[in-house]
């Protein structure tokens, strides 16, 4: 526990985003999350700033995952403190430390983290079907017609895509797999979910063979 | 009687004199207001002084004009001593972008070009309202911008990946800076394909949560020296440096940014529609002004500078009646983990917070936003609300598409609003276009997209770095 404390502390933006605390209230009533859950930005941020390590870690399993990130509570605090920046530092630690919260909580967002890390895209128009989202009811577009041709009817070249929002090319998502892979990210996958991080790992092998054979027949052009 | 003078309430409002304190508040000496302790005293003011102290308050604190030296520093400052240190190297704003100079929440100076613009899009806008993009590229070219020289849309670029941050936690900093130098290298070299000189595109940013992101990232990147070590050392094998060197744009440009300096000329030079008879409102992203808000644009002549002047600008300048709600202040309930997994808060939220009341209290024709998560949370989660008997409609629309729309765009070809599930049809008949015989043409279009008969923006070939 005292070390998910000091993971917190430690980060370079703790500083940034805790100030001290009037304890004035203002971030919990303009907090769209503090209006629904049982949550409250100024409670966080006292958490923080006691170092009530107990409740800090009580917070982690499960209260710091209903903030919106929306930062109103940034914009508004007297002393410059940001709860919703403090709470993107503990999920990060929850996620480092592998704590159950995170996992339960992410498995829903598991199909937007696949297309982000494989496609460097997070939403696609095939993911914005009735079925994937029956509660945005049957009409969510106004126009009949195939997936495939409504796309192709936008007057933008890198638009007409299906899978990914816009075309991205060979090359950018190989470099993205690299900043993935340098930067953690796909550990941090690989604690939260396993069985997504082999399909995308399985993914990833594949672009990337799929650019060598790319680059060699460049070559083999070039050469001719 | 309460009297509701500023400065003077505290002595009359109701439970809040001396002894009426909730239970664990000292009131030792029958002075002190609830909650602020025995040692506070009011300040007796005559009526006259306190609205005048309310006012300088006003004026000051809420527009956090105050005391800036001390407490804020501009990113910009250092970013130019890191560059003539030698660190980094700037991607500037020069004559040729055509820039505007506007005025940020603390009175900054911020340069938005309006021309040789790389846009970056955003895969929520392009994934789910392309109409975004299209409109914007659109307008530029009713101005006789040439693709390929004043602007560029190409595929190396990927999306800031801010959304599964914000909503998972799963990513860092370093991730974050990494893409974000990733992409504004390629912005800055991306001219050298199209025979121009590096740094000729400005990226001009699409997306709300990216244009946050990436001033927070800019920021952390400047104050930091392990950051940037780190992030060098990925740039470098991506062989994404210039001279070994990052490259950081000098601004981080919001497409609400360019709308708002062009919205005169959109107004004067490509508006066909008269639209004084629609009521608009507006909802301005979170992360475009609550996130780095020193950065947004404020401006006195909107809203008295108390809010932030992008979409309210452009709406005024368009000469459409702009009304305004008791909530403008709230985010709209997207929440990036919520809208997926969590969506009986989002829909709650939006619903209760924003559509209601934009509804009820302004009768709004139309909401218009600067943000892909923005639309899509208030479009999309108006159907359920039936269920709920929360039976309050309004189109929700990005304000680049309405001024599209002012300035004759086809609604369903250009403005793409077929992908909008809010009732968009009312407002486009209420600005005098027929929704049916648009509809009609478009239908008898798709036929010819089938026959592959497709009519571009601009020159595909340009997305994959051919020539104009
Ligand atoms: S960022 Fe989180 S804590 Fe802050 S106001 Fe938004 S939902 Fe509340
Ligand atoms: S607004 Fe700031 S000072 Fe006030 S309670 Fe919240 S964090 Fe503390």
């Amino acid at each position: 526990m005292q070390q998910i404390f000091d993971d917190i502390r430690g980060d370079f933006r703790y500083d940034h985003e805790l100030n001290g605390c009037l304890n004035c209230g203002i971030c919990t009533a303009t907090c769209p999350s503090a209006q629904f859950y049982d949550y409250s930005p100024r409670e966080i941020v006292q958490l923080l700033w006691t170092e009530n390590v107990e409740q800090i870690y009580d917070a982690m399993q499960e209260k710091i995952w209903a903030c919106a990130q929306c930062m109103t509570c940034a914009a508004r605090c007297p002393f410059k403190n940001s709860p919703g920046g403090l709470v993107a530092i503990m999920r990060e630690v929850a996620i480092k430390h592998e704590m159950q919260s995170a996992k339960d909580v992410l498995r829903p967002f598991g199909r937007v983290m696949l297309k982000l890390i494989t496609t460097g895209n997070q939403l696609s128009p095939d993911m914005i079907q009735p079925d994937h989202f029956p509660d945005w009811g049957p009409n969510i577009q106004k126009v009949e017609g195939d997936l495939r041709i409504l796309r192709k009817a936008i007057p933008v070249k890198t638009l007409q895509t299906v899978e990914t929002a816009w075309e991205v090319s060979l090359k950018t998502s190989v470099e993205m797999y690299t900043i993935w892979e340098m930067t953690g990210v796909l550990k941090s996958l690989e604690l939260m979910d396993e069985n997504l991080f082999d399909v995308i790992e399985d993914f990833i092998d594949e672009k990337r063979e799929d650019y060598e054979e790319w680059l060699e027949e460049q070559e083999e052009d070039d050469g001719a | 009687m309460s009297d509701h003078t500023p400065g003077n309430h505290n002595q009359t409002a109701q439970g809040a004199g001396p002894g009426t304190m909730k239970p664990g508040f000292h009131n030792t000496d029958g002075q002190g207001i609830a909650g602020h302790g025995s040692f506070f005293q009011a300040t007796d003011l005559a009526r006259e002084d306190a609205i005048k102290a309310t006012d300088w308050v006003r004026k000051h604190v809420d527009r956090r004009t105050i005391d800036l030296g001390d407490r804020m520093d501009d990113a910009r400052e250092h970013m130019y001593e890191l560059e003539k240190d030698g660190q980094i190297i700037i991607h500037r704003i020069g004559e040729q972008h055509e820039p505007v100079t506007v005025k940020t929440l603390f009175g900054w100076d911020k340069q938005i070009p309006t021309k040789q613009l790389w846009h970056h899009k955003s895969c929520g806008q392009c994934g789910n309202i392309p109409g975004y993009p299209t409109s914007l590229l659109w307008l530029m070219n009713g101005f006789g911008f040439v693709p390929g020289k004043d602007y560029l849309d190409e595929t190396d670029q990927t999306s800031c990946t801010a959304w599964n941050y914000h909503g998972s936690g799963i990513g860092n900093v370093e991730s974050l800076a990494a893409v974000f130098l990733r992409n504004f290298h390629q912005a800055y070299v991306s001219g050298k394909q199209h025979g121009h000189e590096l740094g000729h595109f400005f990226p001009l940013v699409h997306c709300g949560t990216s244009f946050g992101n990436y001033k927070e990232i800019r920021k952390y990147l400047i104050e930091s020296a392990e950051l940037r070590e780190k992030v060098t050392k990925i740039l470098g094998k991506l062989g994404r440096l210039v001279d070994g060197k990052l490259v950081i744009p000098e601004e981080i440009i919001h497409y609400s940014e360019w709308v708002h300096v062009m919205r005169n000329r959109i107004a004067s030079e490509l508006q066909t529609i008269d639209v004084s008879n629609i009521r608009t409102t507006a909802h301005v992203a979170c992360h475009y002004y609550k996130m780095v808000h020193e950065d947004a644009i404020y401006d006195p002549d909107v809203l008295g500078g108390n809010r932030t002047a992008i979409i309210t600008s452009t709406a005024k300048a368009l000469g459409a009646q702009v009304i305004d709600y008791s909530t403008w202040y709230d985010c709209c309930g997207f929440g990036f983990r919520h809208i997926i997994s969590e969506r009986e808060f989002t829909r709650s939220f939006t619903m209760d917070r924003k559509i209601r009341v934009v509804r009820e209290e302004a009768n709004a024709d139309v909401l218009l936003t600067n943000d892909t998560g923005c639309v899509t949370t208030m479009d999309k989660n108006q159907w359920i609300g039936k269920a709920h008997e929360q039976n309050f409609q309004v189109p929700i629309m990005a304000e680049v598409q309405f001024a599209a729309l002012a300035c004759g765009a086809d609604p369903l070809k250009i403005v793409q609003l077929q992908w909008h599930a809010s009732p968009c049809e009312d407002l486009v008949e209420k600005m005098g276009i027929s929704w049916s015989e648009a509809k009609k043409h478009f239908q008898a279009y798709l036929k010819e997209v089938e026959a592959g008969n497709i009519e571009y923006l601009y020159n595909p070939e340009l997305a994959y770095g051919g020539k104009v």
